[in-house]
C-alpha cells in the first residue's frame, strides 16, 4: 500500500511548490518513504530489525539557466518561510554565480497518475522469516562437520515515491525482496561460499534460498581446492551473473549520458558504430524487465523506459536524466537516481543485460579447447572515457578439450579494452537469467540498487 | 530526539534502549569542465534507535529508523514492535555502555566559519586554479562541504555528542588532443582547507594524465617490483585490520590470530599497524563510535605479528575482552626504511591509477588492472598502461617495503609508498 505519510503530504508539496515558483521557473519535490526490513541468523547471532530505509523530500528547482536543490526532512509549517530558507540555503557567492550554465527550461508536462505493484510481504511473520534464517543457517551447518558457520540473511524493501510539480503528480509504491547464504568453511583452508537471490516475492525467494543450501556447501568443498589462475588469454563461458557485469561495466557506465556532458564517455563519439560482435544486443531499463530497478517513473519524474544499447553490435543509444538530457538536447530516457533523497539525481543504470541467442550452453563448452567459465560477480570496474574493464569472478571452472573439469580457480579477474571483449562475443546462449541483487556506484560514491544479467556469452578475455 | 527518549522512558517491556542521532548539514558545488551545474545545499537528520529485551537468559535486540515526520503515535507503535521482535531474538547477554558524558568538536579550520559556500568556492578554485600542461583540463568536479553531528544516548545515562566538518572533492583531470582524450580519477577528503596542497596534487595527477596519454602497453609480460600510493596502502591495510575485528572473530570468519607472525620469515620491512580514533586531517576521526563506546587506539600489529583485536563493545565482550576498543575509524601504518635512492637500485613499476586493487585473504591474493603506470629503470620514466598485476599476498607481505616518510589519505595515515617485490605483469 502506498505510504499514508506521504499521501498526506501531496497538500504541502504542492504549496511549496507554488510558493518556490515565484523565484524559479521550474520547481519539482520528490518525496520518498523507503522501509526495509532484515532477518538474519548464523550459528552464534540473530536479528529482526529495521533496515536502511529513508523518509523525506528533494527539491529541483532551474532558474532558466542552471539547476539547485535543496534536500530536507519534512516540508510541514510556513510554505513562505520554507521557501525563503531554500533560496537563501542554495545561493551561491558572485564569483560562482557568474561560472554558472545556461541551458533551456526544463518541460512539465502534464500527468496524473499512481503505479502500484504489490508484493506478498503481508503475508509472512517476523517469527516466520526469522525461524526460516535459523533453519537454513542451522541447515548449512548440519552438511559438513568443516562448516564453521552458516549465515542466512532475508531482507525486504518497500518503496514509496511522490513527484509533484506545478503539472504533474506521481506516485508509485513496489517491493523487492532478496536474500543471502554464506558457508564460511575450513578444510585446510578458510573459505566463504556465497549464494545470492533477489525476486519481487517473498515465495519465490524463499524456493531460491532452500535450494542455495546445498549449493553453497557443495561450492565450498571446491573452493577449498581452488588455485590461482595462471595469468593469460584464454576462451571464457560465462555465467549470467558474469554476463550482466560485463554489460554493466561496459556499456552500462560507459553509456550514462551525464558522462556525454562532462566530455567523460568515449561512447560518445561511437553511436551508430559497431562496438561489439554483430550477435550482441544489449538493453537497460526500468521497463525493460522485472527485477529490483524496475520502477514505474525515476527520481526525476520520468516515466521508465526500455531502451536498446547495442543493437546488432550496433551502439544505438544512452541512458540519461533530466539535467543531462536536457543539456544535450534529447529527450530523457528515465535513468535519474538517486542514492537516497539526500543526493543528487545522476544517469545510472537499473536493469542492464544482454539479450539471448541461439546457442546451447553445451555446445559453447564443447566449443573450448582450454579455458574456463567463469561464475559469480565480485565486484567491476568502469572506465568509460578509455574503455578498459575490469571484472572479478568469485570463481572459475577449466574446461579442457570441451568438458568442464573438477578444477577450480579463485579469485579471476577479467581486464582488457572493452571493445576488444566485446567483439570477441562469438556464441550466445538461449538461456537468460537477471540477477536482481547487486549494488551499484557511480565512481566510488552514489550507491543504488541494479540488477544485471543475460544469457551464457563464449568470448575471449584476458584472465589474471 | 527528545520525545524519542520520552516514549522509550514510557514504554513496557524494554530492559535498555540506545538511540544515535546523526545530523548532517551540506553544501554541494557539480561542475560540467568549469561550468557550475548544480548547486545542492542539505538539512537533514538520521535517527537510529535500539530497544534491548532480556528474556530467556538472553539478550534480544532490535533497531528501527524514526524520521522528523513521525508522530509520537507512530514512535510508540515503531518501539512496540521493534520490542517484539527483540523477544524473537536469542542472543549472548552483554552489557551497554555504561553512564558518561561528553560533548567535544573535532578539529577543523572550518568550525568558525559561517558561510560553506564561500569554503566551496576556495576549493573549487584551489582545483582549477591548479598548474596544466597544455592540453590538460578538469572536466568534472564536485565539491562538498558538510558540518556532521553524532549524538548517542542510552538508558545507562551515557549522552555523548561530537561535532565534525569536512570536505570531499572529486575531480577528473583530463588530457585531451585531437587524436585522444584520457583521465584520470582523483578524490581528497580534509578537514582543514590548504589550497596549496590541493593545487599541487591536482597538478601532479594532471601530470599523470598526460603520461596516460603517452603511455604503452608493455610488448612482452614482466615480473617486477610494484610501487603503490597511499590509496591502494590504506585498502590493503582496511583488509588486514578487517580480518582482526571482533566480529570477524566472533563470526569465526578470521584468517589471523592474536600471536601470528603475518609476515613469518620475511625480509622486508615489519608492519606496524595501530588503529586509532582521531589522526588529524583525516575527516573519519571521531571520539567515539555509534555506541558510544569511548575510542581506545589499538595497536593490532607490531614487527609484523598480530598483537590484539578490535572492535565494538558487543564483540569484544562476547570475547571476554575487558575493556573493548571501540570501532575504531583511523589507521596508522608505521613508516619504513625505504628511501627514493634504494628504490632506484632495481627497476620498478610504480602504479599512478589502478581499476581497483584486488585484495583477497582467504585466497591469498593481491592484483588489479593498472590503468597507468611508469615503468622506472632507473634512469628514465617511462608510462605504461593495459597491464594487470597479481602476486600471491603472503609473498608480498614478507617482502614490501616502505617509504621513511609518512602523509594522511583519507581514514589512512602511513607511508606514501610501498614497494611489492616481483609482481607478475601481464
Amino acid at each position: 500500500m502506498f505510504s499514508t505519510y506521504l499521501d498526506g503530504k501531496r497538500k504541502d508539496m504542492k504549496e511549496l511548490v507554488a510558493e518556490l515558483k515565484k523565484s524559479f521557473n521550474y520547481v519539482s519535490i520528490l518525496g520518498t518513504d523507503v522501509s526495509s526490513t532484515n532477518y538474519r541468523a548464523d550459528k552464534r547471532l540473530t536479528s529482526a530489525q529495521d533496515g536502511s530505509g529513508e523518509c523525506g523530500f528533494v527539491i529541483k528547482m532551474h532558474d532558466g539557466k542552471s539547476f539547485f536543490e535543496y534536500s530536507l526532512d519534512d516540508v510541514s509549517g510556513d510554505k513562505k518561510a520554507l521557501a525563503e530558507h531554500i533560496v537563501s540555503s542554495v545561493k551561491t557567492t558572485p564569483s560562482l554565480d557568474k561560472r554558472m550554465i545556461s541551458v533551456a527550461a526544463l518541460k512539465d508536462e502534464p500527468l496524473k497518475k499512481d503505479f502500484v505493484r504489490e508484493t506478498d510481504f503481508a503475508s509472512y511473520s517476523d517469527e516466520y522469516l526469522l525461524g526460516l534464517c535459523k533453519d537454513l543457517s542451522a541447515k548449512i551447518c548440519e552438511k559438513d562437520e568443516k562448516v564453521l558457520n552458516g549465515m542466512a540473511m532475508i531482507s525486504t524493501m518497500l518503496v514509496s515515491k511522490l513527484f509533484i510539480t506545478e503539472n504533474r503528480e506521481l506516485s508509485q509504491h513496489y517491493g523487492w525482496a532478496y536474500g543471502y547464504l554464506i558457508n564460511v568453511y575450513n578444510d585446510g583452508k578458510l573459505v566463504q561460499a556465497r549464494d545470492i537471490s533477489g525476486k519481487d516475492n517473498l515465495a519465490a525467494l524463499i524456493v531460491k534460498l532452500n535450494a542455495g543450501v546445498d549449493k553453497v556447501v557443495d561450492l565450498a568443498r571446491h573452493l577449498v581446492k581452488a588455485k590461482p589462475i595462471v595469468p593469460g588469454v584464454y576462451d571464457v563461458i560465462t555465467d549470467p551473473s558474469i554476463t550482466g557485469l560485463i554489460a554493466h561495466e561496459a556499456f552500462g557506465h560507459g553509456v550514462e549520458m551525464d558522462q556525454f556532458v562532462k566530455d567523460r564517455a568515449m561512447a560518445k563519439h561511437c553511436v551508430g558504430e559497431y562496438v561489439a560482435s554483430p550477435i550482441a544486443n544489449m538493453h537497460d531499463g526500468a521497463a525493460a524487465t522485472e527485477s529490483v530497478a524496475s520502477y514505474f517513473f525515476d527520481d526525476d519524474g520520468v516515466l521508465a523506459h526500455d531502451t536498446q544499447i547495442i543493437k546488432d553490435g550496433i551502439l544505438v543509444a544512452g541512458l540519461s536524466d533530466l539535467a543531462s538530457a536536457t543539456q544535450l538536447t534529447t529527450e530523457p530516457t528515465g535513468n535519474g537516481r538517486r542514492e537516497s533523497f539526500k543526493r543528487k539525481a545522476y544517469s545510472r543504470m537499473t536493469n542492464t543485460f544482454f539479450t539471448v541467442g541461439k546457442d546451447k550452453l553445451e555446445d559453447m563448452i564443447a566449443s573450448v579447447k582450454h579455458g574456463y567459465m567463469l561464475f559469480e560477480t565480485n565486484n567491476g570496474m568502469e572506465d568509460p572515457k578509455n574503455w578498459q574493464i575490469q571484472c572479478t569472478a568469485e570463481y572459475g571452472i577449466e574446461i579442457v578439450d570441451g568438458k568442464l573439469t573438477e578444477n577450480y580457480v579463485s579469485p579471476v579477474v577479467m581486464s582488457g579494452s572493452v571493445p576488444e571483449l566485446l567483439k570477441s562475443i562469438s556464441m550466445v546462449s538461449d538461456n537468460f537469467e537477471v540477477i536482481g541483487a547487486g549494488m551499484c556506484g557511480k565512481g566510488y560514491k552514489e550507491w543504488v540498487r541494479v540488477s544485471d544479467g543475460g544469457p551464457n556469452l563464449k568470448v575471449r578475455v584476458k584472465l589474471g | 530526539m527528545k520525545n524519542v527518549i520520552e516514549l522509550l522512558k514510557k514504554a513496557e517491556g524494554i530492559n535498555g534502549w540506545r538511540v544515535t542521532e546523526s545530523a548532517t548539514k551540506s553544501y554541494e558545488l557539480f561542475f560540467v569542465h568549469e561550468a557550475l551545474e548544480t548547486v545542492r545545499s542539505t538539512d537533514t537528520v538520521d535517527t537510529e534507535v535500539t530497544v534491548y529485551v532480556e528474556h530467556d537468559g538472553f539478550l534480544g535486540d532490535s533497531g528501527f529508523n524514526v524520521y522528523r515526520s513521525m508522530t509520537d503515535e507512530d514512535i510508540a507503535k515503531k518501539i512496540a514492535t521493534a520490542a517484539k521482535r527483540a523477544g524473537l531474538v536469542y542472543n549472548q547477554p552483554y552489557v551497554l555502555p555504561e553512564k558518561a558524558e561528553f560533548k567535544a568538536e573535532l578539529k577543523s579550520d572550518m568550525n568558525d566559519i559561517g558561510n560553506f559556500a564561500d569554503y566551496a568556492q576556495k576549493i573549487a578554485d584551489a582545483v582549477f586554479n591548479a598548474k596544466a600542461p597544455a592540453g590538460g583540463s578538469i572536466n568534472a568536479l564536485e565539491v562538498f562541504v558538510y558540518k556532521k553531528t553524532l549524538h548517542v544516548i542510552n538508558s545507562n545515562g551515557l549522552d555523548k555528542e561530537q561535532v565534525g566538518y569536512s570536505a570531499f572533492v572529486e575531480a577528473i583531470p583530463t588530457f585531451t588532443t585531437e587524436k585522444l582524450s584520457v583521465e584520470i580519477y582523483e578524490s581528497m577528503r580534509f578537514t582543514d582547507l590548504n589550497a596549496e596542497k590541493i593545487a599541487k596534487e591536482i597538478a601532479e595527477k594532471l601530470a599523470d594524465t598526460k603520461a596516460r596519454y603517452e603511455a604503452k602497453k608493455p610488448t612482452t609480460p614482466m615480473t617486477v617490483n610494484v610501487l603503490l600510493r597511499p590509496h591502494e596502502i590504506g585498502q590493503l591495510m582496511s583488509d588486514i585490520a578487517y580480518d582482526l575485528n571482533y566480529t570477524s572473530v566472533y563470526m569465526r570468519a578470521n584468517l589471523r590470530k592474536v600471536g601470528e607472525d603475518i609476515q613469518e620469515g620475511g625480509n622486508g620491512d615489519k608492519i606496524d599497524l595501530t588503529m586509532c580514533a582521531v589522526v588529524e586531517g583525516s575527516d573519519a576521526s571521531r571520539y567515539f563510535d555509534a555506541d558510544g563506546t569511548k575510542l581506545t587506539d589499538t595497536k593490532l600489529i607490531e614487527g609484523g605479528v598480530v598483537k590484539a583485536n578490535y572492535g565494538g563493545h558487543r564483540f569484544g565482550q562476547y570475547l571476554g575482552v575487558k575493556e573493548p576498543s571501540g570501532n575504531l575509524p583511523c589507521k596508522v601504518l608505521g613508516k619504513g626504511t625505504l628511501t627514493e635512492k634504494e628504490l632506484e637500485k632495481e627497476p620498478y613499476l610504480e602504479c599512478v591509477a589502478l581499476s581497483g586493487l584486488q585484495v583477497d585473504l582467504y585466497n591469498d591474493y593481491i592484483g588489479g588492472e593498472i590503468r597507468t603506470a611508469y615503468y622506472c629503470d632507473g634512469k628514465k620514466k617511462t608510462p605504461v598502461t593495459g597491464v594487470t598485476m597479481s602476486a600471491k599476498l603472503s609473498d608480498v607481505l614478507k617482502t614490501m617495503r616502505l617509504y621513511d616518510d609518512c602523509d594522511v589519505n583519507g581514514s589512512y595515515k602511513g607511508p606514501t609508498r610501498m614497494l611489492m617485490k616481483n609482481v607478475t605483469v601481464l
